[in-house]
């Protein structure tokens, strides 16, 4: 069961699981590692789908109501769990026609955060949507689950967006903190950036050794055979981000991610979040 | 965070529905245990306005109902009728104090103690008793009280066959009450009972003398209140468990019991409990979070306040169709049925259960006597499992004993009586090593066999004394000591 360095595709039934597949499938083929899909089938016992008002109980109501309850929990359970199955089979599907080979399913009950803190272990890579299933209804930018998400698990997450394009020129947006620093020696060992360029991008408020930063930053992927162009580009840094991006056609952003308390970022707001708002492309949080 | 929205939010519209219809149940249950009790409406009202709030935040049972209820109100009449009112308010804090230490000292955990039958015998009890208090609103009436609670029962369980959209126990109270206005009616109303809420609660510590007297008047039926409250919380919250297939934290609904209570007692209203119709109503009508729970108080209290000349005009029959059906509602029927196809112990156990309650009031003593007949069954099953088997060997020189099974107080008597000591016989054996050996008794009981063989002239080897009789040996056993036959009739 616990297959090292895998990469778990975590799906929801929305249209967004189609690009989850797909870029799990992509980097699990650079990677060479094994890939699995994980859907979570999240029962709600705090949301009642009664619609029985009458407020009146008769002869053994509570033996009655006991039954009815279990037997709607199973039905929808069952149905739950064949269409969640039909699901991921498709996805199944899909990822071999990328050329995956032998990806694995599963299905876990249980609320999404929990499940997939349980299943962190042996896993290199999460792949996730960065929107869900209630996008389809609500206008979100980021999906609620995210942000949390991101904060339980300490291994990379790969947010990916709506769309699939194979990534041709990464971007690390760099700030010279140990979370980034360590994410640029990961990149240069990591085969999943092999042939292609990484961009390394600057900004925001200047730091006294910004320069320095950057250059050693660059030796590091140079080092591996990475080319790295690099940029130093004072200003807000969302914005210059998301210009960069679109200016050099970058298709992969890689970040670190949610360095501040959650306290924090619900007063002052999450650099992170407003990053992965605004950018539109694919995001590889470093933890 | 994330679960704090859960309980409050998940379920919006549901919650508040059910609040609605939880409401309307709560508000007879709570005027007419208030007149059990002995005091004004206005008493029981706030108080199930006051806990039902206190508890949505401080309780371990999203979802579960608690306010004002018979089971406490029968307690306290004995209180009431002595010492008066600013005695109840008082009792009502302490039994606060001393559940929050019940929580605390994590009480809770000896619930397991309280066995299937007794909490079905409890549940009875107390459907029995929510419709005995009824009674002085039926016994003597004329006929118009009849009609109207058949008529009010006819709407309870015929309206939802129309429409389940909105709650029967509404449009009973409704039609009747405009019924009543239109035709005339000489029956007795809700306004006839008692001074009503007129205003919101304010708060106002009880005024009694702070001293050991007080304490003395009041400690018992504190005491008494807080058990029977934590009981009925306790039994509702694995009811509401089952239901919603969602644990609950019962040392946080022991605490939060004991904050409601206290509450209850600053705003002059009287102790109360989880109550087990009303949460079966509220999760079957969609209730799940903790917003039911508050959205029932304050519906009851914006009723009862704000349109308290209209529930001054319902009749008391109306409220009684609606007592009677959580009456029937909160009885387990099933126990009734299947009194002859339960197991004998079963049944027993829940009618000494119910039998008690009915005939002290008091919830508590029935739980005990159910715990107690519990208790001597459980004894006298687990007595049975022992076998004591023998066989001669060495040329009839010795008998080989074997024991079997478990040996203690109930069964150390049929032990004794195993063994044949008049067998003229060189040397007896005795073999425990598939027997447990649980107390002083079973330990006096093998003293007294070995004794009485060597009375005899008998040697007695005891072989295989397992590890948990050995412990038990060790410490009270008189026979491999040297002094043995003077320690022996010391007992």
């Amino acid at each position: 069961m616990k297959t090292e360095n895998k990469v778990l595709a975590c799906v929801d039934q929305s249209h967004f699981a189609d690009y989850v597949a797909d870029y799990a499938a992509w980097a699990a083929r650079r990677m060479d590692a094994p890939l699995e899909f994980l859907h979570v089938l999240d029962r709600h016992p705090e949301v009642a789908i009664g619609n029985d008002h009458s407020g009146a109980i008769g002869f053994g109501a509570q033996e009655a109501l006991l039954s009815k309850l279990s037997e709607q929990d199973e039905t929808r359970s069952r149905d739950a769990r064949e269409q969640g199955r039909l699901f991921l089979n498709r996805l199944r599907q899909r990822a071999i026609a990328a050329g995956v080979e032998a990806p694995d399913v599963r299905q876990r009950h249980g609320a999404l955060e929990q499940t997939l803190v349980e299943q962190a272990e042996g896993v290199r890579l999460f792949v996730l949507g960065r929107r869900g299933e209630s996008a389809e209804t609500t206008q979100r930018d980021l999906g609620r689950n995210v942000e949390q998400m991101v904060r339980a698990l300490h291994r990379p997450i790969l947010a990916v967006t709506e769309g699939f394009k194979e990534p041709k020129r990464a971007m690390v947006a760099f700030d010279g903190k140990a979370v980034t620093r360590k994410g640029v020696e990961m990149i240069s060992s990591s085969p999943l950036f092999r042939d292609m360029p990484v961009h390394l991008l600057m900004s925001g408020k200047q730091r006294k050794d910004a320069t320095k930063q950057l250059d050693w930053a660059k030796a590091t992927l140079e080092t591996a055979g990475i080319e790295a162009p690099t940029a130093l580009i004072p200003g807000d840094a969302e914005r210059v981000i998301a210009r960069y991006a679109q200016e050099q056609d970058i298709d992969m952003l890689i970040m670190g991610a949610y360095a501040h308390s959650p306290l924090r970022s619900l007063f002052f707001g999450s650099k992170t979040s407003d990053l992965l708002r605004s950018a539109k492309i694919p995001t590889l949080l470093l933890r | 965070m994330n679960s704090l929205k859960q309980d409050w939010l998940s379920n919006v519209r549901n919650d508040l529905l059910a609040g609605l219809a939880v409401a309307l149940a709560l508000i007879p249950e709570a005027i007419a245990f208030s007149i059990i009790a002995g005091v004004d409406p206005k008493v029981g009202l706030y108080a199930s306005f006051c806990i039902a709030t206190v508890i949505a935040f401080t309780g371990g049972r999203p979802g579960m109902i608690s306010a004002a209820t018979g089971a406490m109100a029968v307690l306290m009449v004995l209180l009431v009728r002595e010492h008066g009112l600013q005695y109840l308010l008082a009792a009502t804090l302490l039994t606060g104090v001393l559940q929050i230490i019940a929580g605390w000292l994590n009480l809770a955990v000896l619930m397991r103690f309280v066995s299937r039958s007794v909490i079905t015998g409890f549940v009875n009890a107390l459907a029995i008793l929510i419709f005995m208090a009824q009674l002085p609103e039926l016994i003597g009436m004329g006929w118009q009280v009849y009609a109207v609670v058949a008529a009010g029962l006819a709407i309870i369980y015929g309206f939802p066959y129309i429409t389940k959209a909105i709650p029967s126990p509404l449009v009973t109270i409704v039609v009747l009450t405009i019924a009543a206005i239109f035709l005339g009616l000489d029956i007795r109303t809700v306004g006839d009972m008692g001074e009503l809420p007129d205003s919101l609660p304010v708060f106002l510590l009880p005024d009694v003398p702070l001293n050991l007297e007080t304490l003395q008047i009041i400690l018992p039926f504190s005491a008494t209140m807080a058990m029977v409250g934590l009981l009925e919380s306790m039994m509702t919250a694995a009811i509401v468990d089952d239901l919603t297939d969602s644990p609950s934290n019962k040392r946080r609904e022991c605490v939060g019991q004991g904050m409601a209570n206290i509450a209850s007692g600053c705003i002059g209203g009287m102790a109360g409990c989880a109550m087990i119709g009303q949460s079966v109503i509220n999760v079957k009508s969609g209730g799940r979070g903790r917003l039911s729970t508050l959205s029932a108080g304050v519906f009851l209290l914006v009723m009862v306040v704000f349109l308290g000349d209209w529930v001054a005009q319902i009749p008391m029959a109306a409220l009684v169709a609606v007592m009677i059906m959580v009456s029937i509602g909160t009885f387990n029927w099933a126990s009734v049925w299947n009194l002859r196809k339960n197991p004998k112990s079963f049944s027993t156990e829940m009618v000494v259960t119910v039998v008690v309650v009915v005939a002290t009031h008091d919830l508590a003593q029935g739980v005990l006597a159910g715990v107690l007949v519990t208790g001597f069954f459980f004894a006298h099953k687990v007595g049975q499992v022992l076998y004591v088997g023998s066989k001669s060997e060495d040329e009839g020189r010795v008998r080989s004993y074997s024991v079997i099974g478990q040996v203690f107080f109930a069964s150390a008597e049929r032990f004794v009586s195993s063994f044949d000591f008049k067998e003229v016989i060189e040397k007896v054996r005795i073999d425990v090593s598939r027997a447990h050996f649980w107390d002083i008794t079973a330990v006096t009981a093998l003293d007294k066999v070995v004794m009485k063989f060597r009375r005899e002239g008998t040697d007695v080897e005891v072989i295989g004394l397992n590890q948990a009789s050995a412990t038990l040996i060790d410490r009270f056993a008189v026979h491999d000591k040297p002094d043995a036959v003077e320690r022996l009739m010391d007992h």
